[in-house]
């Protein structure tokens, strides 16, 4: 993968891993230089669904997923760089899973310190057998001024971004295995009057995924780059390799160096200086010796720091135009809603004006609509919900939800305390079993059990199934009528698994038939996944938020008013249990 | 820091193990633990701290009789070491020593032998025949250069990689007919597969300076054993003028070169670097320990240089809140000695960072210069150093 092609393709990153200061960074790059949409498709983490970002002064949600296999296809299928900020002890799984799970990858960069050696070296191996392009560990990652940051590269703060002058690229190609060097190098280049055509941090292992010198072959055949400037430790032999390269003429670009680590000649067991591998077991890994082989192929060596930027000064032809771009003041807001908003002082739901969207919708479409957070346009998910809200409405006065209304509303009560004393009494008992019977068919059908086998394993009452009134031989009319919603083209999974239920149970006692809750909830899972493309996990987070009981509650809260104002027309008075209807056993 | 030394003990004992050999041997922190060793009319005792030369330094003791150990492990303790091997004291028969080692790179793993081991091993570098450890390696051959045989072999290349080891030097050994003895071994580990093997630990790990560790330095060790960022320290020359507190790796090391180019080494009294974001707090601690090295230095000028590069992601205004909280405390202190202080920095934050240090300085009476990263790091270094050359 050479730099030119990542110049030209737009970066998709999958972040494993997340790390919130470098991923605003990454945006903030994203959006000072123009880009459309974030880079980063999708975080890898534990525990959240998604994270929210700074894009420019507005935010973003950024999705969470616990494993890379729950990304569908389509998006592993556009990622094209991983960014890897996990610990060291999960780099060689992590990575190596997104190697074989994304295909497209061309990029990787991997930010832990401490990755075993062999754990890097294996990393390697597997990146040039895929044609990726992969750097680090413990790199700060790779600039593309003007295209894309992946990393910590070039700073965490936006203001820093602004100032750096690395919005638009130059020629210069810094190269270092130290992260924190690396950033100072991209300002001692745009400092001195030049611009930066990629920067990129090897990383301060022993053995970098990407060697030095493979970086300044990238720099070689990179057209935008003249020179590179290069940083390097002592400790290990990259810079040999870097010196017989340009011996063989395979690298021809201009080299300005700057080899650390002299210091530690002065001592005979030194300490550990700076990263890994900065430590010199023999002499030629001293940062005197490499100094000295880079000096005889022709490399400018630095000897103090400062001469790096006297160097690229001299290297200064014309003024350099500087893309500027900043980003202003910003404040996290408290919440956040999909569902409706202000735009321009006009009410929007779902991304459609208030009247336009009473316009195009019925009562069940926008209903649905609105508890799935988005527009629904499969007329068969809308008739069913139109079907269904009717159905639900009112099973009469006797169920605990309804008698609640009427007692709260003869003992005076007013209108939204008498239905919220009913609506509270739903629950385990009372109207939530199509929420339960949901959970239990999208677990039945997708973990491969027979219905068998799931009602042996259940033991008690399972919801959505039973009645008291109708049997196998005297069927449930409502039942019949909603399975005229069955059928789907794409296949019905969850009704045959509910009827697959039903045949077991009536097996055992003939009541124990698909009642109208259970009925709902697998023909509603087949709509969801068959009709709208409703993915397992989606539908069990529809079951964790409690979507299924959204009906329910909608539907009956009519019937709960309906009953509160008839017993108010009535006016009856308080609701008193004579001595009869309670039997006291104190005594 | 990936590459360390395993204890001569776990060496031997690692190697011992695997190719099914006894191994005799008991590594002792101090003379009360001698007790434990026995059997033996006469031992071996030595400084197993990863030494250079011991036998030069007076470091390992010969002959010694079971009722003088304790005695023996005194008189090393006493030189400032806590780690000591004891072993049998054998003299072996006078046959050939012969040369092991394996290494591991990027192409792969190698075997190096040769039948002229020992001490001079390095003059006769010419003797060592080299192995890339392949599915085409020729065994047999290994086998007939070695001695050793081929399922030996296997074991200590599986030793090897299961155990992340990154050297292995058995030198030198001798073959008997009674088959293989290890006279010597070292091993070299990378201490970032601590968490994937069972075969060392964190007590195997040995450096030659682990005990002349002053408490500064403990503390630094502590700090960055439970911190998800990295802190280190080392005293070079406690007498020393010029003290450092820096952040990163890279550019602590080219501050530490430009003290060098500046004729100052010897006068560099501490290296050490604090990365990866730390907090607050912890930049207090890490402060703290470098400030008190320093009141605790009897060289007359002293110079604290606060440096680093343009940060990535540490921020500076969270990490200077730190330092300064260590001024507050060290302020009066510093200020008696007459000592100044320079700071080097850019990166997140670093406007309000450099302001409040700049502002702490001044109150303290301590102020050297504040720069920016426009003032290059060579620059401010040698402003800060000018008045020791």
């Amino acid at each position: 993968m050479s730099i030119a092609d990542l110049r030209t393709q737009d970066m998709k990153v999958l972040c494993l891993g997340s790390h919130p200061g470098i991923i605003q960074s990454i945006l903030d790059y994203d959006f000072l230089v123009k880009k459309q949409q974030p880079s980063i498709m999708a975080i890898v983490a534990g525990g959240r669904k998604q994270e929210r970002y700074f894009w420019g002064e507005s935010e973003v949600i950024i999705p969470v997923v616990p494993k890379i296999s729950a990304l569908s296809q389509d998006v592993r299928g556009r990622v094209s760089a991983v960014l890897n900020v996990q610990s060291a002890r999960r780099v060689l799984t992590s990575t190596k899973e997104a190697f074989e799970l994304l295909p497209n990858i061309k990029l990787a960069a991997v930010f832990a310190e401490q990755t075993p050696e062999v754990h890097s070296i294996e990393l390697a191996r597997l990146a040039r057998e895929r044609g990726i392009l992969a750097i680090g560990p413990s790199s700060v990652g790779l600039l593309l001024p003007g295209f894309a940051k992946l990393g910590a590269i070039g700073g965490t703060q936006h203001l820093q971004l602004s100032e750096a002058k690395i919005l638009n690229g130059g020629d210069t190609a810094v190269v270092s295995t130290s992260g924190g060097i690396v950033n100072e190098l991209i300002h001692t280049v745009t400092g001195a009057g030049l611009g930066v055509s990629f920067a990129l941090a090897v990383g301060g292992d022993r053995f970098p995924m990407t060697t030095p010198a493979e970086a300044m072959l990238l720099a070689e055949v990179d057209t935008e780059t003249k020179r590179i400037v290069f940083f390097g430790e002592l400790g290990g032999t990259d810079e040999y390799e870097i010196a017989k390269l340009i011996d063989d003429k395979k690298l021809t670009k201009e080299i300005i160096v700057y080899i650390a680590g002299t210091v530690a000649e002065l001592f005979e067991t030194p300490p550990q200086f700076g990263h890994a591998k900065a430590l010199a077991e023999t002499h030629d890994e001293s940062a005197s010796a490499k100094k000295e082989a880079l000096k005889k192929s022709g490399v400018v060596v630095c000897e103090t720091f400062a001469d790096i930027a006297k160097e690229l000064k001299a290297r200064v032809k014309n003024e350099r135009s500087v893309t500027q771009a900043t980003i202003g003041e910003r404040k996290k807001s408290l919440i956040v809603s999909h569902i409706s908003g202000d735009v321009n002082g006009d009410v929007h739901i779902l991304g459609k004006e208030l009247l336009k969207a009473v316009e195009e919708n019925s009562v069940a479409s926008m209903t649905l609509s609105m508890l799935l957070g988005k527009p629904v346009t499969s007329k068969k998910a809308i008739d069913f919900t139109d079907y269904v809200m009717k159905l639900l409405v009112d099973h009469g006065p006797y169920v605990s939800g309804a008698v609640n209304t009427i007692v709260a509303a003869r003992a005076g009560k007013d209108l939204v305390s008498s239905l919220a004393s009913g609506l509270l009494t739903i629950g385990p008992r009372f109207g939530g079993a199509i929420n339960e019977a949901s959970g239990n068919w999208l677990q039945g059908a997708s973990g491969g059990r027979t219905p068998r086998e799931f009602v042996e394993k259940y033991g008690g009452i399972i919801p959505g199934i039973g009645h008291k009134k109708y049997r196998i031989d005297l069927p449930d009319p409502r039942v019949k009528a909603l399975m005229e919603f069955a059928g789907n083209a794409n296949g019905d999974t969850y009704v045959s698994f509910a009827k697959g239920v039903e045949k077991v149970t009536t097996s055992k006692k003939g009541n124990l038939i698909l009642n109208v809750d259970g009925a709902i909830a697998a023909i509603l899972l087949d709509i969801l996944e068959s009709e709208m493309g409703y993915s397992q996990a989606e539908l069990k987070e529809l079951v964790e938020i409690e979507f299924f009981n959204a009906l329910f509650v909608l539907s009956r809260s009519v019937g709960f008013t309906a009953h509160y104002l008839d017993q108010r027309r009535h006016d009856e008075g308080l609701l008193r249990l004579s001595p009869n209807e309670i039997r006291y056993l104190g005594e | 820091m990936p590459r360390r030394k395993l204890s001569e003990y776990r060496s031997k004992k690692l190697v011992n193990d695997i190719l099914g050999l006894k191994y005799e041997g008991w590594s002792v922190a101090s003379p009360e633990e001698t007790t434990k060793v026995g059997g033996y009319d006469s031992y071996v005792v030595k400084v197993d701290q990863a030494v250079k030369g011991r036998f030069k330094k007076g470091l390992v003791l010969l002959d010694v009789a079971q009722s003088d150990l304790r005695n023996a492990v005194t008189e090393l303790q006493n030189k400032g070491y806590s780690s000591f091997l004891i072993e049998p004291y054998v003299t072996h028969e006078q046959t050939e020593e012969r040369y092991l080692a394996m290494t591991h790179d990027r192409s792969g793993y190698h075997l190096l032998c040769s039948n002229k081991g020992g001490v001079n091993i390095e003059q006769n570098a010419k003797s060592i025949e080299k192995y890339f450890i392949s599915d085409d390696l020729d065994w047999e051959a290994v086998v007939e250069k070695t001695g050793i045989p081929h399922s030996s072999l296997q074991k200590l290349v599986q030793l090897f990689k299961d155990n992340f080891f990154v050297f292995l030097e058995i030198n030198p050994y001798v073959v008997t007919a009674k088959g293989m003895n290890i006279l010597d071994c070292a091993i070299e580990v990378d201490d970032a597969a601590m968490y994937f093997v069972d075969g060392w630990n964190e007590e195997d790990i040995r450096h030659p300076s682990m005990n002349a560790k002053r408490e500064e330095e403990e503390e630094v060790k502590r700090l960055d054993a439970n911190s998800p960022a990295s802190f280190n320290l080392s005293v070079l020359n406690p007498d020393g003028s010029v003290f450092l507190l820096l952040s990163g790796g890279g550019a602590s090391v080219v501050i530490a070169d430009e003290v060098h180019n500046l004729g100052l080494g010897k006068e560099l009294a501490n290296y050490g670097e604090y990365s990866g974001n730390p907090n607050t707090e912890e930049t207090f601690i890490y402060t703290s320990q470098v400030l008190k090295l320093m009141l605790a230095s009897k060289a007359k000028n002293k110079v604290l240089f606060v440096g680093g590069a343009v940060a990535n992601f540490t921020d500076i205004a969270n990490t200077f809140a730190g330092i300064i909280q260590a001024l507050d405390v060290y302020g009066n202190d510093l200020k008696k000695q007459g000592i100044k202080i320079y700071v080097r920095r850019g990166g997140p934050r670093q406007e309000i960072g450099l302001a409040k240090i700049e502002a702490a300085l001044k109150k303290h009476g301590l102020f050297g210069g504040v720069y920016n990263p426009k003032t290059s790091i060579p620059e401010a270094l040698h402003t800060a150093l000018k008045g020791l050359k």
